[in-house]
């Protein structure tokens, strides 16, 4: 007890002995040896820590605002890096945004320049996007149809929706490198920009190098993000059962008879039926579900996933090195699941008056 | 301990690269150095010797010469996948630069992780994986359980019982 009075004592009248502008840990340091380097480099980084926490993260910066950026070198790169030998200007208008141009055009108007007397000699890609992105559309669509030619062209249409997003393709177009080459005004470089770029080098691409070389690298970046995709799911089928009816019907089978093969733990949440389609007595699918409704749609389904020759099973894409001699016919139209519903429409319809009259 | 914190992930490909055209995924690689630091003499050596010959066969990938005074030398490589990765080159041999350029070069920019497994897809089966109707006779589906018939003991040859009143009618 009286050990720990005579420290506070002594602790008392070394504070009031120092100066007032002196802190209290720096006085507490003072006792410590200081050697070491350590000593001030861990205040220093606690230092640059709080500092860090007050000053909040980093401003997000374009790539060019570094000193290590050539724009020329990495124009010359984008192309040697995907094998293909673009024209420099036409490759450079690609990734020239339609913000980027009126920026500038307004940059000029404040300096008070006369766009007239000196004219903005910049295009941007809007044009090329929109050659690239017809050409990429159309050979998606014949690809698709000449892999798949049972599939139904709302499939077609799905799968190629699916592979021509904003989204899909501003994830090509940042695994390419697009992303800091392009000049837009916006930063970080939006979704649509990036797409529009992207769609622009395939523009720029046909237009130096052709169609061929053109739908070759619409193959090898678009086509492959299919792979380890389920292509049945991209296309959403409203009513099964109904369409499957009408196929069957049209190619003058029975009615489809759902029938349930196998049943496990009804009545509890782990329920599982398995139903089979069958016409005129002939197996066509199966498949299970939670409850029987469920079941029964799911086996619809893979019966479509059958007639259309897309099942798991199906043979892989044809792509790469495989795929430079294939044939493709462009002007193939696949059938239509529209056109097949509305004609067994009017099938049953004039079946049934022809049975009233 | 390590284990643990080290991430662990499936083997992955940058936009199925090699599936249609194989793109180099190093982007650009920068070389740091100080021009008159004996700390970075070898970077310099590196520099006047094999740099150019690298530039030569990877015209795809952009190199950029950064020098710095009297910092120490190091590689920063950028990847396509918008990864950036820095790597002392303190004491190391311009043989060793070499390399670990040639390592930037052949790597997919993912960062580099424990593996769950050496191999990874996304369809594990094209047939079908297997449940436990798969190979069940059609006919029980509708048999009522139990089932005397099928609750019976299979009996495949002869018994020993068989075997030994056969034997007793024949003496």
């Amino acid at each position: 007890m009286a050990a720990s009075i005579l420290k506070t004592i002594a602790c008392a009248t070394a504070r009031s002995t120092l100066p007032k502008t002196f802190r209290i840990s720096t006085f507490m340091h003072l006792k410590v040896q200081k050697r070491g380097y350590d000593q001030y480099r861990m205040r220093y980084l606690k230092e640059m820590y709080q500092k860090r926490l007050d000053v909040g993260p980093e401003k997000q910066r374009r790539r060019s605002e570094w000193i290590n950026w050539n724009y020329d070198a990495e124009i010359y790169a984008f192309g040697q890096r995907l094998g293909e030998e673009f024209n420099e200007s036409t490759l450079r208008q690609a990734f020239i945004n339609r913000s980027y141009v009126e920026g500038e055009r307004k940059k000029r108007e404040e300096l008070g320049i006369d766009i007239e007397a000196v004219p903005l000699q910049l295009e941007d890609n809007t044009e090329l996007a929109e050659e690239g992105f017809a050409l990429m559309s159309s050979y998606v669509k014949v690809y698709l149809r000449n892999i798949y030619p049972y599939m139904f062209e709302e499939g077609i249409s799905a799968v190629h929706d699916y592979l021509t997003t904003d989204k899909m393709l501003a994830h090509i177009a940042k695994h390419v490198g697009c992303e800091d080459l392009i000049l837009s005004e916006e930063f970080p470089v939006l979704e649509s920009t990036l797409s529009t770029a992207f769609k622009a080098v395939i523009g720029a691409l046909f237009n130096d190098k052709g169609q061929e070389q053109a739908e070759r690298f619409v193959r090898d970046f678009v086509i492959t993000q299919l792979i380890e995709k389920d292509i049945n799911e991209l296309w959403h089928i409203v009513n099964p059962m109904g369409l499957l009816k009408a196929m069957l019907s049209l190619n003058g089978k029975g009615e489809p008879e759902p029938r349930l093969l196998w049943k496990s733990g009804a009545n509890t949440i782990m329920s599982l039926y398995w139903v089979g389609i069958y016409s005129d007595k002939e197996f066509i699918a199966k498949s299970p579900g939670e409850t029987v409704l469920i079941a029964e749609e799911m086996a619809a389904r893979e019966a479509i996933k059958r007639i259309m020759k897309t099942d798991d099973s199906r043979a892989p894409l044809i792509i790469g090195r495989a795929a430079e001699n294939l044939m493709l016919d462009y002007n193939r139209v696949n059938i239509s699941a529209e056109d097949i519903i509305q004609k067994f429409y009017e099938k049953s319809h004039s079946e049934k008056n022809s049975s009233t009259s | 301990m390590s284990n643990n914190a080290i991430p662990r992930d499936f083997l992955k490909n940058v936009l199925q690269n090699g599936m249609g055209r194989y793109v180099c995924q190093l982007q650009r690689i920068t070389f740091r150095f100080c021009k008159s630091h004996p700390g970075s003499r070898h970077m310099r050596d590196f520099i006047e010797n094999h740099m150019l010959d690298f530039t030569q066969k990877n015209p795809g990938v952009v190199v950029y010469l950064q020098p710095r005074r009297h910092r120490p030398p190091s590689i920063v490589a950028e990847f396509l996948n918008g990864r950036r990765e820095m790597m002392e080159m303190i004491d190391k041999e311009p043989e060793e630069i070499c390399k670990w350029t040639e390592h930037m070069r052949g790597r997919s920019g993912v960062q580099i992780v424990n593996m769950i497994r050496n191999n990874h897809t996304e369809t594990p089966s094209t047939q079908g994986i297997w449940h436990p109707f798969m190979f069940r006779d059609s006919e029980t589906a509708l048999t009522k359980f139990p089932n005397p018939q099928l609750s019976a003991v299979k009996q495949t040859g002869k018994t020993a019982t068989d075997y030994l009143l056969e034997e007793v009618e024949k003496k």
